[in-house]
């Protein structure tokens, strides 16, 4: 299976994980005052911080289950969680992990690796060891990482503001050099130590508003 | 029992002089007193403190700190925190100003043991009134034994400071560990860690005094000094 093929199956929106009841945070921001002018910053912030902590623990874990790290997975998600302090989050990515486990098995069956996984594997765990096991490559799966959550957030501003689609693709375009920055940033990592740890307070506030309200059109 | 070293870049220049205000054999109060004008370019300030097993130290600030304009340069305050099994630790720090033009590194390490219980408070202020923010580079790194509770690398400044906190300057924090006291119902200010018995309050705001995390202090302030296991 040619890895770029396998890439854009993984990028797919129409792949079945749910990735339409995620906003990236987005709807709690808009509920707060964020207008259409400031999504494309909340987008590149995101890819700086949350996103960026994402994708390293996705290229560790797929170093992990490749059997080249000296630390095991159970080390790695500790030091996810201890970078992701808002549980509304850690939950939110427990089900998506969960959501593309199960798909993967599912569509792969000889994809051992993926028994490697802790219970209840956060999504970028899951991520890393579907990219192990389809061979895709450390900047292969950061750029994923990257693009999904850019698309996350722009597909989802067109449900929650007055967008024009041609427009929110135009975004999207212009943040694929982040998605690149982001991508050269973390795909040489390999260590748990040395996972960044760029937080967001304002994403992780919005996120524990988001978790308590009952008006809500996104999980998260 | 109590241990701290504070270091100054230049031995000649004003620093910070740990007093110690009451002690009995467990227990000491220690009052971190700044012996002139903090914090300037160059400075390099290293607090580090270990409360033994069973000890309880109490640690206040007689009053805020500001990183003043440092013209190009830059200064650090780093914090090193080690709790011993059993020991309590309360640090209730006041709010730490980055003037406009100051630029500081800022880290805060805690090592607890199991059975250990600490309370901190943290206000970092963005700007005196009506100016631009100083750039901070706010760091922490808290572990339970060699286990991480809680790591955060947080770059504010004039540019990132709008997309990170906001329309607030201000940044308050009150981190608990070691204990479930107090962690009933919904507080959207609180934030569970996933290690059992941390818990983080944060919130924002425009001004020192409103950020609304008096009631989370006293709770983990008193839960660390006066609880029992």
């Amino acid at each position: 299976m040619h890895r770029d093929l396998v890439l854009m199956l993984l990028a797919d929106a129409r792949l079945p994980v749910a990735g339409h009841t995620q906003s990236g945070t987005l709807e709690p921001a808009v509920r707060d005052g964020l207008g259409a002018d400031g999504v494309p910053a909340y987008a590149r912030s995101r890819l700086r911080t949350v996103t960026t902590v994402e994708a390293a623990a996705a290229v560790v874990a797929r170093h992990l289950v490749l059997g080249r790290g000296a630390a095991d997975l159970e080390d790695l998600e500790e030091a996810w969680e201890a970078r992701s302090p808002s549980a509304p989050l850690r939950e939110a990515s427990r089900r998506q992990g969960r959501a593309l486990l199960r798909l993967a098995r599912r569509t792969w069956p000889g994809a051992v690796a993926l028994d490697a996984l802790p219970p209840a594997p956060p999504r970028a765990l899951v991520l890393g060891a579907v990219a192990a096991s389809l061979e895709l490559d450390a900047a292969g799966l950061a750029r994923l990482v990257g693009y999904d959550d850019v698309q996350t957030v722009c597909a989802a501003s067109l449900k929650l503001l007055p967008l024009d689609p041609t427009v929110v693709t135009g975004w999207v375009a212009a943040l694929l050099p982040d998605v690149e920055a982001l991508t050269a940033s973390v795909s040489h990592l390999t260590d748990v130590d040395d996972l960044p740890a760029p937080g967001s307070p304002l994403i992780e506030a919005w996120a524990q508003a988001h978790a308590v309200t009952s008006r809500r059109l996104f999980h998260a | 029992m109590v241990r701290s070293s504070v270091i100054g870049s230049d031995p000649t220049v004003p620093t910070i002089r740990p007093v110690i205000t009451h002690h009995d054999a467990h227990r000491a109060r220690v009052c971190l007193l700044p012996e002139g004008a903090l914090l300037l370019a160059g400075d390099a300030i290293e607090l580090d403190l270990t409360v033994d097993p069973g000890v309880t130290l109490e640690v206040v600030e007689p009053g805020g700190t500001v990183a003043y304009d440092m013209h190009g340069g830059r200064a650090s305050w780093d914090v090193a925190v080690r709790v011993g099994a059993g020991a309590r630790l309360s640090w209730a720090g006041e709010p730490f100003v980055v003037a406009e033009g100051a630029q500081v590194d800022r880290r805060t390490r805690i090592r607890y043991a199991e059975g250990a219980r600490v309370a901190l408070r943290e206000v970092v202020v963005l700007g005196r009134h009506a100016e631009r923010p100083g750039r901070v580079r706010l760091r922490a790194d808290v572990r339970r034994d060699r286990r991480p509770v809680l790591v955060e690398d947080l770059d504010l400044g004039p540019g990132s400071a709008p997309t990170l906190l906001g329309r607030h300057r201000v940044l308050a924090s009150v981190l608990s560990l070691g204990t479930e006291e107090a962690t009933d119902g919904v507080d959207v200010d609180r934030f569970d860690l996933a290690r059992a018995g941390a818990t983080l309050w944060r919130t924002y705001a425009h001004q020192a005094h409103q950020t609304r995390l008096e009631d989370a202090w006293t709770l983990a302030s008193r839960a660390a000094l006066t609880g029992s296991d």
